[in-house]
């Protein structure tokens, strides 16, 4: 049931989005059309950050409880913050080319983006690596932990070269009223994404749990 | 100064990507449910 | 508290003391680490200027192989013959045990930075064995070692061991890398203390991060 009314949702404020971002907002003035990719760009970043802050927090209450259910929630969340980078990378690098005329520079943000892209790369490698199930929510969940507490020191570090990449504008308003109204509705359509998929990947982890359970049972019945 | 080609790039791959994302995991969940069932109804013929 | 250092002392005296017995590990590590500088000369053949540029990643490039090379070793010798276990059911905490590790693990490091430092010197005339250079590149395997044994100890729990350990490790030591090159070169480019100050306090940040971290839940690695 939840999953259909975030589908509902989601699918009329990606449209919604679409429409505002396409024909309601003016033409940015330095940049011309390609600052439209900023409405997506933007909101995709800030739920990728979210996705992994749940994953992180949800790492630590597995291992305070040991209830599957919450590495469900950080596996599922991570497969989407996961998708989310991907997304802010190659939107980020099609914006670039006809801006700053190169795919990618190593900026700051670009390259504190990769690295934590790196890092959830490795969450699911490491994981498909385990068998045992109990053990890939533990091992799951400690790097899920000290994942999460690397991706600010990165941005830190890099930060010290300067930068060229856009300010975030909307803390010093230098965004108004349909700009911002438009952002703020991408964002809370990326947000019902968001839960959209953790709703359908959480059940169908806790599926494949089941699936395997049930086998484990076939097994010893027909011995 | 229009990058129009850009900017549809951009936005065909958010959304085939985000698309393609929701509509696979749909999928799986649909082949999970069956095979649950069919497993159970596996389980309850030994019985 | 005093049983913990205890503890961990005799559990590094242990392991160094293995290793001393053998002397494999170290001498392929330092072979290793030799033979990446070796092979950078042929990379980058370059005049002066560009090697003072490049030395100092050039280092911690061999730092890192090596490091995850020897730090693969770091669990293996408690995996064979269930020597884990006996650790396990001494009466000491796993805070213990990881403190102790990583002891071990950073004494080892140090061996290999001591010969790896004056050999990239003199090879390539630059002026790296500067005490500047040295006290950075310490603080910066603090970190480096907390957050390799961790994941050590992580790796020889799954199925391919020695893939896991550089996919997690790389990625999360990236900024002790970027802190340490840039400030070694800001040292070998003229520049004094204020100029690294940032780097040095991202790395002492770094440091304390990954290490109390990895302390408080080292114990949910290794229960089994």
């Amino acid at each position: 049931m939840r999953t259909k009314i975030a589908l509902a949702l989601g699918g009329v404020l990606m449209v919604v989005a679409l429409v505002m971002v396409f024909i309601v907002v003016p033409t940015e003035a330095t940049m011309g059309n390609i600052q439209r990719i900023f409405y997506f760009h933007v909101p995709v970043a800030w739920n990728a950050f979210f996705s992994f802050g749940v994953t992180f927090g949800f790492s630590i209450a597995y291992l305070k409880t040991r209830n599957p259910k919450y590495d469900f929630i950080a596996e599922s969340s991570a497969r989407i913050g996961i998708v989310f980078t991907t997304l802010i990378l190659l939107t980020g690098m099609i914006w670039a080319k006809p801006i700053w005329g190169v795919w990618w520079t190593w900026d700051a943000r670009l390259t504190s983006s990769f690295v934590m892209w790196l890092v959830y790369i490795a969450y699911f490698i490491v994981r498909s690596f385990i068998t045992e199930e109990e053990r890939r929510y533990r091992f799951g969940s400690i790097i899920g932990i000290l994942g999460f507490l690397s991706v600010p020191i990165v941005a830190i570090s890099i930060q010290l070269a300067p930068t060229t990449h856009p300010k975030a504008m909307i803390f010093n308003d230098g965004l108004h009223g349909t700009m911002l109204a438009t952002l703020l509705i991408s964002i809370f359509a990326m947000f019902v994404v968001y839960f959209l998929f953790v709703f359908l990947q959480y059940d169908n982890c806790k599926d494949a749990y089941e699936i395997a359970q049930l086998k484990k049972k076939l097994l010893k019945e027909s011995e | 100064m229009d990058n129009l080609g850009y900017l549809f790039a951009a936005y065909t791959i958010i959304w085939i990507g985000l698309a393609y994302l929701v509509w696979t995991a749909m999928r799986k969940q649909k082949a999970n449910r069956k095979e649950i069932e069919i497993l159970k109804e596996k389980l309850d013929e030994q019985k | 508290m005093k049983t913990f250092w205890k503890a961990a002392f005799a559990i590094a005296k242990k392991d160094i003391l293995l290793e001393l017995r053998s002397k494999e590990i170290i001498s392929s590590v330092l072979l290793f680490a030799v033979l990446t500088l070796v092979i950078f000369h042929f990379a980058f053949t370059a005049d002066h200027e560009t090697m003072t540029q490049i030395a100092p990643g050039m280092l911690w490039v061999a730092f890192s192989f090596s490091g995850i090379l020897s730090l693969n070793r770091a669990f293996i010798p408690e995996k064979e013959d269930n020597c884990m276990e006996g650790l396990l059911s001494c009466p000491v905490g796993r805070e213990a045990i990881y403190m102790g590790k990583c002891l071990g693990s950073f004494i080892f490091m140090l061996i290999v930075e001591a010969v790896v430092i004056p050999v990239c010197a003199m090879l390539f005339n630059v002026d790296v064995f500067n005490p500047m250079i040295i006290f950075i590149t310490l603080l910066a395997t603090v970190g480096f070692v907390s957050v390799g044994i961790i994941f050590s100890a992580l790796s020889v729990n799954t199925r391919a061991r020695e893939m896991v350990l550089p996919i997690l490790f790389l990625p999360i030591i990236v900024p002790i890398i970027i802190c340490a090159v840039s400030s070694s070169s800001a040292i070998l480019a003229g520049g004094t203390f204020e100029d690294i100050k940032q780097y040095f306090l991202i790395i002492v940040a770094f440091d304390v991060i990954f290490f109390t971290v990895p302390l408080m839940i080292f114990k949910y690695v290794v229960e089994e």
